[in-house]
């Protein structure tokens, strides 16, 4: 009791210079993973509903980026893995399927706009992936620097779109 | 008693993060004084003390005058003099990851420069694997529970293996990334 008065005394009037001190360690006996999947059964399972986050927050900028960087890198690897595997499942080979779609005679004004969007993806994933690089460096996270580079990113990328669509 | 009190205080006062051996000794006289008193009454869980090199510090927070409470925060530090307790694979995965991408980039101006088979099966292995490696972090992200990260693990190393044999294929048996990029584009 007299200790317990004591430690608290000694906490409330110690001089706080850092966010976290480590005064009293404890050791754990969990690895972050473990205690991850430790709270996610244990929710689960009680069938707790998850609090709305996407739903309610206002979308910015940043956010919009970061899960297009995301939803491109998904679409260009669907993509690349439908390719994978229709060259082994098709039995024809490239140059006949490509002879096949210009047999179908679309319009210059589609062709361009086809090959606008397939560069479309490919460019913004690249010039956000240089973003995140440059942010693995540690730079740029100050709130105007993320909106600037961020704006950067979507010029660069439609520029760089009709530029391989126009070739 | 009071010599205890004071040179806890004065340790207290002493506490600097970047000094590791007063650091190490704080942390055993914290760690039996903290067994011994047990906390306040606001019921924190049992604070148990093993010869692990995993520690979990709490963080000490001062709103107000009376504060008999101290907020815990956990948090997986495992500090230099402890160095070797922890696996390095996942530091290791994320500068991998970055290198690739590195090298992803590089091999985009010599696919366009050098067209060949060389760079088809770079960049085969290179995407590919930059795939795999990033929706293996959707995967992580979205996915929990320990089964259903295993299922979605193994299919997603289905889908990147049968990418990459697909993609090596048509490298050997068709023109080859290069030439169909090339190929598509000239129309």
């Amino acid at each position: 009791m007299l200790l317990t008065t004591v430690a608290r005394q000694g906490l409330c009037s110690s001089r706080l210079q850092f966010g976290v001190l480590y005064r009293h360690a404890v050791p754990m006996g969990t690895t972050a993973k473990e205690e991850m999947n430790k709270f996610w059964t244990k929710n689960t399972r009680l069938n707790r509903p998850v609090s709305p986050h996407v739903s309610i927050y206002k979308w910015s900028v940043p956010m919009m980026m970061s899960i297009s960087h995301r939803g491109t890198g998904v679409a260009l690897s669907s993509g690349i893995s439908a390719f994978a595997l229709a060259a082994l499942v098709l039995p024809e080979s490239y140059p006949y399927y490509l002879d096949l779609i210009h047999s179908m005679s679309f319009g210059p004004q589609f062709l361009a706009f086809s090959k606008f969007a397939l560069a479309f993806p490919v460019a913004y994933h690249t010039f956000n992936g240089i973003r995140h690089l440059i942010w693995d460096l540690g730079k740029g996270f100050r709130i105007p620097e993320v909106y600037r580079s961020g704006y950067i990113v979507i010029a660069l990328t439609v520029v760089t779109s009709i530029g391989l669509a126009a070739m | 008693m009071k010599i205890l009190i004071s040179s806890h205080r004065s340790l207290a006062a002493l506490v600097h993060p970047g000094n590791s051996s007063d650091l190490g000794l704080l942390v055993r006289i914290m760690a039996a004084l903290v067994r011994i008193s047990s906390v306040c009454y606001r019921g924190v869980r049992p604070l148990l003390f093993r010869a692990s090199s995993l520690i979990r510090p709490l963080a000490v927070q001062k709103k107000d005058r009376d504060c008999p409470y101290f907020i815990s925060a956990k948090i997986h530090a495992t500090p230099s003099n402890y160095a070797g307790s922890g696996s390095k694979a996942a530091s290791l995965h994320w500068t991998g990851e970055r290198i690739l991408s590195i090298a992803l980039l590089g091999l985009a101006p010599v696919a366009y420069y050098y067209p060949g088979p060389a760079v088809d099966y770079s960049l085969a292995a290179a995407l590919t694997l930059h795939g795999h490696w990033g929706l293996g972090q959707i995967v992580t992200d979205y996915v929990h529970g320990d089964f259903k990260i295993k299922m979605a693990n193994a299919g997603l190393f289905l889908l990147s293996t049968v990418t990459f044999a697909g993609l090596c294929y048509f490298n050997y048996h068709d023109v080859g990334i290069c030439k169909a990029v090339g190929l598509l584009w000239s129309k």
